[in-house]
């Protein structure tokens, strides 16, 4: 099938894609305690693509987000990043921790932020990981602070602020490393409507801006408009929705 | 570069103060144990290198007079005094005895020399007070640590003794206070009324109170003369003992304090191995709280080496603070202990060097539990 596509599409389309999941399983547990979770996964997210994940609690969301960014390691199938096959029937990534810090942002239901860090500390560890100076982390740490509304609390530690404000400065952090893909669990749901919405919108900008590709889980239909898939786990299989009317820009 | 031991630390900074601080009196207690055992050697050569004789005559097959009884006549110091590069030769006499005043009860080596004598047995530098003795009776010189004054009159078996001279860290081979008398006196307290006087008294056709006994010869040699041959030729001569001053101080070592100080090393060793388990105990109780934290560091791509580093700053950064203030909390109670306490600056660094390689060895657990971390446990439960 892939030979198929690079005949037609040709090497442009080819360095296009993002994500490529085939044929994905997960199952917990072992022998009578053996779950399905998602059986067969097969979709394709080019850069810049904005997809939204929507499925009932408990139908696999967030287990099919930690095995694209592989923390979860899948039964079986095929997961490309960026190009890179990072699991085929076993993990065949090089270096997970590396290919996380440099190509993927993670946000999540809580802020997971690190409690003896203060806010810019907490955004700007990825970068510095990264390698980047100094004078470049700075004012990129502020500027995402400050569109998210929290550039105040720069010198502040996570446990005086509110959980929303948490919640903005854990979505700094996710977009710090100028990621190439941004893994989203529900990442509006401890925020109000109209920061709900900001905060889909900034990610759609970045997504269209930089080419960044998403994937956010979220159970908001308000929010559906702003993406250009919908992403849907039906009877354990991933289904996709091409969202080509209505999307706003 | 954001450091996340410091910030770690400087965020729980009181409890991590007194957590070192806490290992610190731990390891304070270790200096002082070792300062204690410096101390039991430091005694042991004290008085033996106080004593100006380059050979100790000694009763046959003994190794006297520390070690082991020793008694010879007094007046063999005038045939070894006549042997060749003798300079002068004089007794001695060492008697333990116990003393009580209004500080209470304590142990003293009397030491009895010939006051009219040529061998200085007081080094004359730790006389703190008065002089060192010049009559032959009912003169005694004390210990500072007995709390004995200048002038005050202290009951010996049937005599009251005068106290004229108070000297400074002068020390019994044990560690214990000294005391200085007249040998002629020293010997009547000693050896008066016992059989072994009779006899040797009755033999000599001596009658008096002096048993005329010492307990070693001690001897100063002339210039130039090596006190290993001297002391062959005076055993040939004599069928006595003798000890060069290095022979004598090495069988204080070997002999007298062996035990205690083996004792005490064990002691030192096995506080040594706590320390080191508690400071373990201590970082991987430090990492497991914080176990949620390594898990998100490494969901978002934090590699194991910077999360590693971490821990064994904190560790190291632990020992090196417990370290100095073990070294001050044993520097503030070294003096309240009885005895001698000698705190050696090679054994701090020595200790040092034990407490990072051990606090290295101690981050193994933390290390192994952040390695063993799993970091979809981050959202997981
Ligand atoms: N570590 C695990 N062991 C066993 N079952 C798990 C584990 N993680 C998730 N599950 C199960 O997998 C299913 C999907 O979980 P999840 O991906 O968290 O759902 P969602 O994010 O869509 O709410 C749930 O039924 C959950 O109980
Ligand atoms: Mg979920």
């Amino acid at each position: 099938m892939s030979d198929e596509f690079l005949m037609k599409n040709g090497e442009k389309q080819m360095n296009n894609i993002a994500i490529k999941v085939e044929n994905l399983v997960k199952k917990f547990g072992k022998g009578e305690n053996e779950v399905t979770v998602i059986n067969g996964a097969d979709f394709t997210l080019k850069k810049g693509e904005f997809a939204a994940l929507v499925a009932p609690s408990g139908a696999g969301k967030t287990t099919l987000l930690m095995m694209i960014g592989c923390v979860l390691e899948p039964t079986s199938g095929r997961i490309e990043i960026g190009g890179e096959v990072v699991y085929d029937n076993k993990w065949t990534v090089k270096d997970d921790r590396a290919l996380r810090r440099k190509k993927l942002g993670f946000i999540f239901q809580a802020h997971y932020l690190i409690p003896f860090l203060n806010v810019e500390e907490n955004v700007s560890l990825l970068p510095y990981e990264n390698g980047e100076p100094e004078k470049v982390v700075k004012p990129r740490v502020k500027g995402l602070l400050d569109y998210l509304g929290v550039g105040d609390k720069l010198k502040n530690m996570p446990s005086e602020l509110s959980g929303g404000q948490n919640q903005r400065v854990a979505i700094a952090r996710a977009l710090a490393n100028n990621p190439s893909i941004i893994l989203a669990d529900e990442p509006t749901a401890a925020l109000d409507t109209k920061r709900s919405v900001d905060v889909v919108k900034l990610l759609r900008k970045i997504a269209k801006e930089k080419e960044v590709t998403i994937i956010m889980v979220t159970h908001d239909d308000r929010l559906l408009p702003y993406c250009d898939k919908v992403l849907t786990i039906v009877d354990k299989k991933v289904e996709v929705k091409e969202q080509l009317e209505g999307v706003i820009i | 570069m954001i450091n996340l031991a410091f910030k770690d630390i400087k965020h729980s900074f009181t409890k991590f103060i007194i957590t070192a601080i806490s290992v610190g009196i731990l390891l304070g207690i270790v200096i002082i144990m070792i300062g204690v055992y410096r101390g039991m050697i430091f005694d042991a050569k004290e008085l033996v290198k106080d004593i100006k004789a380059d050979l100790w005559v000694v009763q046959q097959d003994t190794l006297g007079p520390f070690a082991q009884t020793s008694k010879v006549h007094e007046d063999l110091k005038d045939r070894i005094s006549y042997q060749d590069g003798v300079k002068y030769a004089e007794g001695i006499t060492f008697q333990n005895i116990q003393m009580q005043n209004s500080y209470g009860a304590f142990k003293v080596m009397l030491v009895g020399y010939d006051p009219l004598g040529k061998i200085k047995v007081i080094n004359p530098n730790k006389i703190i007070a008065g002089r060192a003795l010049k009559n032959e009776h009912y003169e005694i010189v004390v210990s500072q640590k007995t709390h004995y004054k200048l002038g005050e009159k202290i009951k010996l078996g049937r005599d009251y003794y005068t106290v004229v001279g108070i000297t400074k860290n002068t020390v019994s081979n044990g560690g214990d206070y000294l005391m200085f008398v007249s040998l002629k006196d020293a010997q009547i307290l000693q050896f008066t009324y016992t059989n072994e006087r009779i006899r040797s008294d009755e033999a000599r056709g001596i009658k008096g109170d002096n048993p005329h006994l010492v307990n070693a010869v001690i001897a100063k040699l002339k210039d130039g003369y090596n006190p290993k041959i001297v002391a062959k030729n005076i055993e040939d001569a004599t069928h006595k003992t003798v000890f060069t001053k290095g022979e004598q101080i090495k069988l204080l070592l070997q002999r007298v304090i062996k035990k205690s100080s083996k004792q005490i090393g064990m002691f030192t060793a096995i506080l040594i191995i706590v320390s080191i388990v508690i400071i373990a105990l201590i970082i991987y109780t430090m990492t497991l709280e914080k176990i949620k934290e390594i898990s998100i560091l490494k969901l978002i791509g934090i590699s194991n080496l910077k999360i590693i580093k971490m821990i064994m700053q904190e560790t190291l950064i632990l020992g090196i603070l417990a370290f100095i203030s073990g070294n001050i909390f044993a520097r503030l109670i070294a003096g309240k202990f009885p005895k001698r306490v000698v705190l050696e600056l090679g054994d701090a660094w020595a200790l040092f060097a034990v407490i990072i390689v051990a606090s290295i060895f101690a981050s193994v657990f933390g290390v192994y539990k952040v390695l063993k971390t799993d970091p979809s446990e981050a959202i997981g439960g």
